[in-house]
């Protein structure tokens, strides 16, 4: 069975100082040139293959690269060199709320993210229920209402039990799982052990050494860009904390 | 093929398409209990300052055909579509930064989508103009010439031209941030270069040469072919093809190229 994540040689290259960004007004009084071509590889030579089923976590430090790379899974970055390889749809539990929009309703929100997320109307009438009792009742108390009137937490339970009915075989994970309060992070923890069980694949991101040792049985490690680890989870916790602690 | 994987890859997505034109829609009409009226009234206006101005001040009906209402109300209705659209599609990828980095849906799918939006308004109006048409034909001034086939060419033909020219702006407007304020001007500039007002054989000669190289210009020309039976100016009307293709053209590869620099800065 061929993976269904596939990196080879990926590599992407950003602009280090300031934002690519030019304005007429340094056209005109600079000269074009005056655009810095200070660059830096934000992720280079990254070369890896997660098989079907697989759970993956990512580790590494602020900036080594850790949520572009899940981003150029996920297909909303390209790379500058090598590319990567996604067999099967993706949910991606990255930016959660970003298909919402905040004068809508939360019942308008739910069916247009659904939409952008490839659901029919059908579909969605079909799961809304299932999508609204995860979520809870004191948002299915709020389906009527503008979205922006929502708590940051109620507004990230709704696009978390969206994405998550979404079905497709792959999850990334960026994060997301310090969301909500107690009770509800023990639902999310509870659906994605159920998703894993069910056969699909997870590759997450996070510095949560619990929320990693649940979930993820490979780790893989990030060091500036470069991958420097592959292996058994517990492993690469250790060789990542025993890099922090020799830094510090 | 340049193309077709573009256009295979909107179709493919034609259901998220159709979800966000009616959320464009519905955020539209949904906040003002007038709401089509707006559509409508705002072109309107326009032809009646233009129509007072033109015909009461000027006495100038000689640089339209006759009736001269129907053929600003044509004019300025068509004009809209392609201005708003301009103006829209250089914000379509900023505006909607938080969906354009979080969903993986073909990139191009952000310009059409407003083009479709304007598209649909520009069909809602399109009954204030025939409504023009009927009263004129009724009073006996104009009448339907088999000529009017020409205009649904014309709004396809448009709405690759908006779809092209969008292609374009939408990048580049995330990476050269003044693109916007270019626009607003060259829009401007472009009212009066187009032969929405004035009828192309109202130009001086020289003028009527460097017309044919405005695309809007033939495209106004199908629009009015079924109502004002003069003679057909088919340069003009080749020459927007032209220009349409190549624009949709340069438009795509334009995208296509840029598509990854700007991923990195939404």
């Amino acid at each position: 069975m061929r993976p269904v994540i596939e990196s080879k040689d990926l590599g992407i290259e950003f602009y280090r100082s300031r934002r690519r960004k030019m304005s007429l007004r340094e056209i005109v009084f600079k000269g074009k040139n005056l655009a810095p071509k200070d660059t830096f590889w934000a992720l280079r030579n990254i070369s890896f293959t997660v098989e079907q089923g697989e759970a993956v976590g990512l580790v590494g430090g602020n900036g080594s690269g850790k949520s572009t790379l899940l981003k150029m899974i996920a297909g909303v970055m390209i790379p500058d060199e090598g590319g990567v390889k996604v067999r099967g749809g993706v949910a991606p539990l990255i930016e959660l709320t970003g298909g919402f929009l905040g004068e809508l309703t939360a019942r308008d929100n739910l069916y247009l993210a659904g939409g952008l997320h490839g659901l029919s109307k059908a579909q969605m009438d079909e799961r809304y229920d299932e999508i609204v009792d995860f979520a809870g009742p004191q948002v299915r108390a709020g389906m009527d209402m503008a979205y922006r009137h929502f708590s940051s937490g109620m507004q990230v339970r709704l696009a978390f039990a969206l994405i998550t009915t979404l079905d497709e075989p792959i999850v990334l994970v960026d994060e997301v799982l310090a969301v909500g309060d107690r009770a509800f992070r023990e639902k999310c923890y509870l659906r994605m052990e159920n998703m894993l069980a069910g056969g699909k694949t997870l590759f997450m991101v996070s510095h949560s050494e619990a929320d990693l040792r649940r979930f993820a049985k490979r780790g893989l490690y990030l060091q500036q860009g470069t991958l420097v680890g592959d292996g058994p989870v517990e492993e690469i916790i250790e060789q990542y904390n025993a890099d922090a602690d020799a830094a510090r | 093929m340049i193309l077709l994987p573009q256009a295979r890859g909107i179709i493919a997505r034609r259901q998220v398409l159709d979800t966000l034109v009616r959320r464009d829609l519905h955020v539209r009409y949904a906040g003002s209990p007038i709401g089509y009226l707006w559509t409508i009234l705002d072109p309107l206006a326009m032809a009646l300052i233009y129509f007072v101005v033109f015909t009461y001040i000027f006495e100038a009906r000689r640089v339209g055909y006759q009736p001269y209402v129907l053929f600003i109300v044509i004019g300025v209705l068509a004009w809209q579509w392609f201005s708003q659209c301009a103006t829209e599609t250089s914000r379509a990828l900023l505006a909607e930064s938080r969906l354009v980095r979080s969903t993986n849906l073909p990139r191009e799918l952000w310009v059409v989508r407003i083009v479709v939006a304007k598209g649909i308004e520009f069909l809602l109006s399109l009954p204030v103009m025939f409504g023009f048409a009927i009263f004129f034909i009724a009073v006996g001034e104009t009448k339907i010439h088999y000529r009017i086939l020409l205009m649904p060419v014309a709004i396809v033909l448009q709405f690759l031209l908006s779809v092209g020219v969008g292609l374009i702006l939408a990048p580049v407007t995330v990476l050269f941030t003044d693109m916007p304020r270019i626009v607003r001007i060259a829009l401007r500039m472009g009212f009066y270069a187009t032969p929405i007002i004035y009828g192309v054989h109202a130009a001086p000669p020289v003028l009527q040469k460097i017309l044919l190289l405005n695309p809007m210009a033939g495209i106004l020309e199908m629009y009015r072919a079924g109502f004002f039976p003069h003679e057909l100016n088919v340069p003009s009307i080749i020459s927007s093809f032209v220009i349409t293709f190549v624009t949709l053209i340069a438009g795509t590869i334009v995208f296509k190229r840029l598509e990854a620099p700007v991923l990195k800065e939404i």
